[in-house]
């Protein structure tokens, strides 16, 4: 008889949580409330969405979105580098290897947090509201988005940059200051750029969908043609809308390449 | 002083990056028509708005209608979450290049790259007439676009493991399906767990967000308040929502701590 090592009993997370979690799966589900029949018979509808699908107009979506389209490359040029430049600072503040004061650490963390709660098309509607429909609404609405993202990657990078620069920097007569400028900002710098490179490709992804609620760029043109399904409109203008993302996303990706 | 120069090339380099983004920043702020005039007002406006929406409109009868819905968005992201982990599992190993043979793993990762290009948003809508109106569709909307996400980052995960355990599994004569069972999926389990919390968090957010055409969630509530220039209750909605993505957070943060660091041993 072999004797075979005992396998550890299970965790109380492992005990608890799996029948917790398989137990909230089929209550979502049910809540949700999928309807077999229901199913089948909108399943004949397909033939609404279907064929106009993937029957593109070509030309009209050329002549109809170029412009919208390059709107939305300017809103999400824009938004990504002001928001990754208000984050810059910030970031620092919200880092605590560089601010030693822990109460307006937890302040500047709690701010970032609460800004990255809001997903980026509740800051459109708001945006919209507040300054007017149009590009502007976008652009502001991305910036909040990028700043989040850009705030939350950056501080934590900042968390964990090597503290001996800094020492070294203190130990010659710099300030607090000083040594953050010298020795912390110089070490994720590179960093930076990446997290910068990232941000616009989510920022491209994300600015097509803005013009849904009214904030500028081609989302504007499906938007109009969604409500009239007109999918076979939509379509080419969805392509149109990958192929810049993809061009743009290996630009980024030598851009990185090249920095890194 | 003498400070050693950066390579001239290098600083070439630098100085064009520089000149690229400030140039398409101008760019874009003239195509955009923003000046400096829309800028300043900006703040103004904003701080208007946010002050129209205090006091909060704390009736029992806004709380009825918005909290159903700040559930359902919970539950839209969390059986997206579901759809997509049980769908991206086996698809993860068949495209990871040490499971499967080059030309499947390089086809099926093709495939999931198509199907990540598809923002939510429109894969709602473009389910929406067959689906109808309603959390079914964000639910499916949210459920695929997680397959590709879910799918290409697990596939990354078992590309990484460490190919020994596989050896020695195969040098005491077991079979293929052993080799996964036994060798890829307790290496690589613990990584794709915290990777389906952490696609959770991104789903809650969709998922609130996918009201706006109809598919579901508390976005919906949102936009329909301030369209009806109902601001005290489009201000609770927002704290509900930010309480409900908070607390999702924090709790989906701390299990995937544990399930990464394991447990703290207290000494």
């Amino acid at each position: 008889m072999i004797n075979y090592p005992k396998k550890p009993s299970p965790s109380l997370l492992v005990l608890i949580g799996i029948p917790a979690g398989i137990l909230f799966s089929v209550f979502s589900f049910l809540q949700i409330g999928f309807n077999f029949q229901d199913f089948k018979n909108n399943l004949s509808n397909r033939y609404l969405v279907t064929d106009p699908l993937f029957n593109p107009k070509w030309a009209w979506a050329w002549e109809n979105s170029s412009d919208a389209l390059v709107e939305t490359i300017q809103i999400a040029i824009l938004a990504s580098i002001i928001g990754c430049a208000v984050a810059l600072p910030l970031s620092f503040y919200a880092s605590r290897a560089t601010n030693l004061n822990k109460y307006s650490y937890f302040v500047y963390k709690s701010f970032l947090n609460l800004v990255r709660t809001i997903p980026d098309l509740f800051w459109a509607m708001i945006f919209t509201v507040a300054v007017g429909i149009g590009p502007f609404a976008g652009v502001l609405a991305l910036l909040m988005f990028s700043l989040a993202i850009m705030g939350k990657l950056l501080s934590e990078t900042i968390d964990s940059i090597d503290p001996g620069p800094m020492e070294a920097a203190k130990a010659t007569g710099a300030s607090h200051n000083q040594s953050v400028f010298t020795s912390a900002l110089p070490q994720v710098l590179p960093n930076f750029t990446a997290y910068f490179l990232y941000i616009f490709e989510l920022c491209i992804r994300a600015s097509v969908i803005l013009g849904l609620v009214g904030a500028g760029g081609v989302g504007r043109i499906i938007e109009t043609q969604r409500i009239f399904l007109r999918f076979d409109r939509i379509s080419p203008i969805i392509v149109l809308i990958l192929v810049v993302v993809i061009l743009i996303e290996q630009f980024s990706v030598w851009l990185r390449r090249k920095i890194l | 002083m003498n400070i050693p120069k950066q390579p001239l090339n290098q600083r070439i380099f630098k100085y064009s990056l520089t000149s690229l983004i400030v140039v398409s920043a101008i760019w874009s702020a003239s195509g955009l028509e923003i000046t400096l005039d829309r800028i300043l007002n900006a703040p103004a406006q904003i701080a208007t708005l946010v002050g129209a929406m205090f006091p909060l409109d704390l009736s029992s009868e806004a709380f009825e209608r918005i909290i159903p819905k700040v559930f359902e968005s919970l539950f839209i992201a969390w059986a997206g979450t579901v759809i997509g982990a049980i769908f991206s599992f086996p698809i993860s190993f068949l495209a990871a290049n040490n499971i499967t043979i080059g030309s499947v793993n390089r086809v099926i990762k093709q495939i999931l790259n198509g199907i990540r290009a598809f923002p939510e948003l429109i894969l709602a809508f473009v389910f929406l007439p067959i689906t109808g109106l309603g959390p079914l569709t964000g639910t499916l909307a949210v459920g695929i676009h997680s397959i590709g996400t879910l799918g290409k980052l697990s596939s990354e995960v078992i590309e990484g493991i460490d190919e020994g355990p596989l050896e020695s599994i195969k040098a005491s004569g077991g079979s293929k399906i052993n080799e996964l069972t036994f060798g890829v999926i307790p290496q690589v389990m613990s990584t794709i767990t915290s990777y389906w919390l952490y696609r959770f968090e991104i789903n809650l957010r969709a998922s609130a967000v996918l009201g706006v055409v109809g598919a579901g969630g508390v976005g919906q509530e949102l936009i329909n308040q301030l369209r009806f220039r109902d601001f005290p209750r489009a201000g609770t909605v927002l704290i509900c929502t930010i309480v409900l993505v908070l607390t999702a957070d924090t709790i989906s943060a701390a299990i995937r701590n544990r399930i990464i660091k394991g447990k703290t041993i207290k000494s």
